[in-house]
This record gives C-alpha cells, structure tokens and sequence, in this order.
C-alpha cells in the first residue's frame, strides 16, 4: 500500500494553496515542536544539534511542499532482503548507468505485492531517508521511491530510484552517486563521479511494461510495414517511369535475365566487385591526363548515376521478368488476363519480392525465425539485383540483345519456323531459341 | 476499398512509430578535488556537441541528451590514472530511423575545469560541433573527425602551454579559429576530404610550427599580419595563391619573417584542391588586402 501517502506528507487542495503562505508561521511552530516533529519524519535520524535540527526540520518542511508536486511517496522503511537465491544487487559499480537500471528494474519488481531486494554491503530503503548530521553510514545505500537526504556521512555508493538525491552542506559521500528519475543537489562533498537520468522506468507498473512491450512490436510491425510499403511504391513508381519511357531497354534486359541468369548473375557479381576499383581507375586516369582533372566532377557524377541506373533498373527488369513469366503461364492456363503488358509485369513481379519482405515486416520481432526471414529475404534481394545488374551490364543497358534470346540461330531459320501458324497456346510454345519471339520480330 | 484501409493502417502505425523516438536526459559531473590535470576523452558519435570552460569547482561536467534506443552515455573517470570517458556509445541495435532531422537530435555540453591541466582527445562521428577550448587549461589536444562540421574556437587565450594539438579529419568541415589563442608548440593536422580553415590569428606568446596535409579539398590560412610567417608548400594538383608571401628558398615567407619575434613556420601538402591565404589583421578580421 505504499500509494498511499505518508500521514506527514497528506495534502489537500487548500493546504497546498496554504502551505507556502504559512511556511513561516511553520518555521517557527517547528522550533516549538522541535522533538516531536523531528521523530515525525520517518526517515530523520536525531542529531543532538538544535540547530542542526532545526535548519534540517525547515528543510523538511520546505521539502514536503515541493514533493506534492510528485508523485506519492511510501512512507520511509527498509526493504527487506530478497528470498534465497534471487540475485542481489551490486551497488559497487555505478559507471553504467543504463544498466543499473535494468538490474534495479528486475530486482524491484514487486513479488507477492512486496519489494524485496538484497544489496551486498549496503542497506535498501524505501521511501525518504535522511543520513543525521552525526550519523556516518557505512556501505552502499539504495533509496526507492523518496528522496536521499544526506547531511551527515556515507562510505559508500549512494543510488536514488524515483527521487533526488540532495547531499547538504557538510555532509560526505564517499564514493559515487546515481539518480534514477531524480536529480542530484552536490551542496555538501562527493568524492566519486555524479550520474542522473531523468526519467526512469524501474517502477513501471507491470502492465504497462508489457502494454508497453506490445506495443513496442506493433510498432516496430507498423514502422517496418510502412517501410516496405514505402519502398516499393518509389520501385513502382520508378518502374512505370521506365515503361513509360523506356519500355524496349526494360524489355531487353528482362530477356537477358531470362535467358542468361547465370551469365547476368556472374557478370552482376563481378561488376560489384569491380566498381569501386574502377571508379578508383577513373579518378586516377582522369587527374594522370592532367585536361581531365576539369572533368572530374562530372565523371564522378555520371559514373555514380551510371551504377545507380544499373543497379535500380536492373532490380526492376527482374521483376518485369518474373512478372511476365507468371502472367505468361497463367494464361497458358487458360487464365484471361485483362492487360498483359510491362505495367502489369512489372506490378506482379514487385508483389511477389515485396512478399518476403513483407513476412519479415510481420514476424522479423520473432526470435530466431525473424533473423532466418530477413536474412533470406535480403539474400534473394541480393541475388535477383546482382543478376539484374548484370544483365543491364551485358545488355548494355538494354541496348544490346545478345543475350536476350532473341537473335535466331541459323538452323532455326526453316520454313517451318518462319511460316509455321500458331493455333493455340502461343505464349507458351517454347521456340528454337529458347523464348517465345513475341517481341522483336 | 480493403486495400486504402490497409494502406491507411500502415502508415498511421507508421506514423505512429514515428513519435515513439525516447530521448532521455542524462547528467554527470564529478567535483573538483584538489586534481591538477585531467585526461579526458571524450567520444561522440552523432548529434550535437558543444564544448566549453566549466566551473572551477567542477572537474567535468556533461549535459545529455540521447536517443536511449541507439544509445548509452558514457561516464568512467579513474582517479588513479586522473582519466575520464566521456561521451555517447551504440547501445548495440543500430539500424537507421527514418524521421525527420529534427526528432534525430541529439545535444550534449561538455565543459571542463579551466583550473586542471587538460589533456583533451576527442573524436566525433557524424556530428555538429562546436567547441569552445579558449579559457581552458589545455595542455594537450587530439581530434578525429568523421563525417562531421565542427568548428573548434580559442577565443581566449590558452591557460597553460599546450605541447600539441594533432587533428584529423575523414569527410569533414573544419574551422578553427584563434589558433594563436592556443599556445601550441606544434600543430599537426591530417585531412582527407572536405572543406577547412585554419585560422591563425589571437595572440601569439611564442612561436610555433604547424604540419598541414590534406588530401582532396580546400584549404584555407588565415595568417596574423603580427607574426613571421614561413609557408612550405609541397602540392600535385592543388592551385595556390601566395597572396602577399614572397618567395624565399623553397618557400614562402611573409615580408620581416627574419626580424619577427614571433614566427610560424608552417607546412602544407596538399593533393588535390587548393590552397588560399587570407591575411587577419590588428582585431583579428579577415584583411581584404593580400
């Protein structure tokens, strides 16, 4: 029940608007009931000093009326020590931060609706704590949800959850201090390193870690879906363009990726290997000619357009060749297809290598099946661009139609071939020459 | 009808993730306890950094702000080597965020005591940087620039004798500014490509060497009309424009190098680019006169 307030810490809308307005009348009221108020305070150690007292009692009060702009507060008490063979915490090293937090975050997770934690060497206090003016503390201190009041000595690491750390005037920590959802106030002197998040997730309620954790994956879904989509709409768009604009070249290194996959494929893979030494090449030859240098940016230019052009139009002559082999075989089939042109091609090609990346954008958060779908959607990518890029390489960019299939060998030229009347099936009748010349003749 | 809907749920999911960018405030100092110098490195990959004196009474402090999906602060000193790490780590997951400039922000200022002896080596990765390293106490610099646009000033005078300051640069915008603020025996500077100014201007208490090499870009001197100036100059392609140094040897040097109490002697190779001469005048502006 630690949300509830501390009975010395209760407000209300009025007291707020109050409290400021009397916290001379309470300064004074305080000096009165010194000993009463100071036993009050769950965390306050005694000191002996009245006015060490009384200085700490006005800070108190001052204290209690900023913390009503935080969140409420438990009441000061020491954890107890977490079940056997649950895993402490080490305070001892505080230099990462981030990781002391994800430890303190799997150590504080409420079990049975208690915090039961275990800090080797040190103590674990939940609530406000406050380290007495002559009081001096040995070990690491671990303080949850309230701030860490030392006015008197710590030999140790101090570590705040979900609170400041104020180290007043005079008072000693030895070692390092860590907020987490806190700032820390260096009045009095600290001999290690200061650290402060901000913002902390340690006391994230449960739910709303694994609310969070769903949502984190519809997320990384929805962002890798949009991603794909994104991606494919701009190839789409780029695709209709070359169409459009270039249909024959589009055309013919489709035919060479058709016919000289593995010719396109080898060729592909040795012009990655290749274009930065020939880039490298370029540059050298065009500085050596010493008149050339004056080319230099614009080869630099053209060369990258060059491999860019290739790469992206070879990418989508692929996908123009694997559309156009399912559409031809779907009506083959005996399908009516509405419009069996490039568009159409290039539109079903697309889909079916927008499919495997699709299934990584669903379940690439999987564990290990995730992996084994990424790598193997950017294995097939890989493989379909290289030999794309080689096809558009031994194309000449479409230019070319030696490896397309498409020239004739001379013992095909028979009056069977150049007269023959086709009946039925025609996209599918496989021609000596191995493609149907539906294109070209 | 089924296919706008689909469309429509990707990119509001899309849109969705676009705001769940977290970036976390991050704070560490350490107070000053009697130390007299300090080595720090300081390692910063990607945002915006600032650097500048601090309080006397702290030894370093930084001010963070940082993508915690990508990233970790940084903050180790060691109190018997007298070092401290400084700065923002990969947090392991990389990947690239398509958002915009803005959302991908990140800020750190970094400020050092001007009472301890500094021994600063910085490295940057894509970043913009602004460092302010007047007023400090530094007795040492190296910096490694990546893709970065940084911009290192000494407006104030250097509190203690720097022995070196040695920087290198990838595909970086460079100026530095006041180098004779520095008060560096000797300054080495390595740059691959990319734009930089080196201006030698502030004041000079002695004299000083500089090695420049830089490969593809321009470079650019800002000479104090004050100091004897000596210019080396070993370039392939790069033009050059003595603009006011007279040829001498096998150099250039500024009219009365030989009778200047003090002198920069300074040498450049160069590949490919240029190299320009901008002379500084009295208040350290920029003199239109060669």
């Amino acid at each position: 029940m630690w949300h509830k307030r501390a009975a010395g810490q209760r407000d209300s809308g009025a007291g707020r608007r109050a409290g400021v307005s009397c916290l001379i009348a309470g300064v004074l009221a305080l000096s009165a009931a010194l000993p009463t108020v100071a036993h009050a305070s769950p965390g306050s150690v005694a000191t002996g000093s009245t006015a060490v007292e009384l200085v700490r009692n006005f800070w108190d009060l001052v204290a209690s009326q900023q913390g009503n702009d935080r969140q409420d507060r438990p009441p000061s008490q020491a954890i107890p020590p977490a079940a056997e063979g649950t895993p402490p915490v080490d305070l001892n090293d505080l230099t990462n931060p981030v990781e002391v937090e994800t430890r303190l975050k799997r150590a504080l997770a409420p079990k049975d609706g208690a915090i039961r934690v275990t800090v080797p060497n040190g103590t674990a206090r939940r609530g406000s704590f406050i380290v007495g003016s002559a009081e001096s503390l040995e070990g690491n201190l671990l303080v949850v949800q309230g701030d860490a009041d030392v006015y008197g000595r710590l030999n140790g690491n101090l570590v705040a959850v979900d609170g400041d750390v104020i180290v007043h005037p005079g008072a000693l920590v030895s070692g390092d201090v860590l907020a987490l959802g806190g700032e820390v106030r260096d009045m009095g002197e600290i001999d290690g390193e200061i650290r402060a998040l901000r913002s902390t997730t340690v006391f994230a309620p449960a739910a709303a870690a694994v609310a969070e954790a769903e949502a984190g994956v519809l997320a990384t879904v929805g962002r890798r879906l949009a991603g794909v989509f994104g991606v494919f709409l701009t190839l789409a768009a780029l695709g209709f363009g070359l169409v459009m604009f270039g249909r024959p070249n589009l055309e013919v290194v489709s035919d060479t990726v058709s016919h000289s996959f593995g010719r396109a494929f080898v060729t592909g893979l040795l012009g990655q290997i290749l274009v930065i030494p020939t880039f490298g090449m370029l540059i050298v030859g065009l500085i050596l000619s010493v008149a050339g240098i004056l080319l230099l940016p614009f080869a630099v230019a053209v060369y990258g357009l060059l491999v860019v052009v290739g790469a992206l139009g070879g990418f989508l002559a692929v996908a123009h060749a694997m559309g156009e082999t399912y559409v031809r075989r779907r009506m083959a089939m005996g399908v009516v297809i509405g419009s069996p042109n490039s568009y159409r091609y290039l539109v079903v090609g697309l889909g079916a290598l927008a499919a495997l990346w699709l299934a990584w954008s669903v379940f690439g958060w999987v564990p290990v099946a995730g992996t084994l779908i990424g790598g193997a959607a950017f294995l097939v990518t890989w493989l379909l661009a290289t030999a794309g890029f080689g096809a558009a390489l031994l194309s000449r960019a479409g230019i070319r139609e030696n490896f397309a299939g498409r020239l004739i060998p001379p013992e095909a030229l028979t009056d069977e071939y150049l007269w023959a009347t086709p009946q039925f099936g025609v996209p599918s009748a496989r021609r000596p020459g191995g493609r149907t010349p539906t294109r070209g003749l | 009808m089924r296919g706008v809907a689909m469309v429509g749920l990707a990119l509001a999911l899309g849109a969705g993730s676009a705001s769940a960018q977290s970036m976390r405030a991050f704070t560490t100092f350490r107070q000053l306890h009697g130390e007299t110098r300090l080595q720090a490195k300081l390692h910063y990959l990607a945002g915006g950094l600032r650097v500048a004196p601090g309080r006397a009474n702290e030894l370093y402090r930084m001010d963070a702000s940082y993508d915690e999906d990508r990233y970790r602060p940084t903050s180790d000193f060691n109190a018997a080597t007298g070092t401290v790490a400084l700065g923002l780590e990969t947090a392991g997951e990389g990947g690239f965020r398509v958002l915009s400039r803005r959302q991908l922000r990140q800020d750190a200022n970094v400020a050092f005591s001007p009472v301890v002896d500094l021994d600063l080596d910085i490295t940057l990765g894509a970043v913009d940087a602004d460092l302010e390293l007047g007023g400090l106490s530094l007795s040492a610099l190296t910096m490694q620039a990546g893709a970065s646009q940084a911009v290192v000033r000494f407006s104030q005078p250097n509190r203690s004798r720097c022995r070196a300051a040695t920087i290198t640069t990838g595909a970086a915008e460079l100026t530095m500014l006041g180098l004779g603020n520095s008060r560096c025996d000797r300054i080495d500077f390595e740059g691959g490509m990319g734009k930089v100014t080196l201006d030698f201007g502030g004041t000079w208490t002695s004299s000083s060497n500089a090695a420049i090499k830089m490969a593809v870009g321009e470079l650019t001197l800002r000479l104090p009309r004050r100091a004897g100036v000596r210019l080396t100059l070993d370039r392939f392609l790069a033009s050059f424009d003595p603009a006011g140094l007279v040829r001498s040897g096998n150099g250039f040097q500024s009219p009365g190098y030989d009778r200047a109490e003090r002198k920069l002697d300074i040498d450049v190779t160069t590949a490919v680019g240029g190299v320009r001469i901008e002379w500084l005048d009295e208040r350290g502006a920029v003199d239109a006169l060669p």
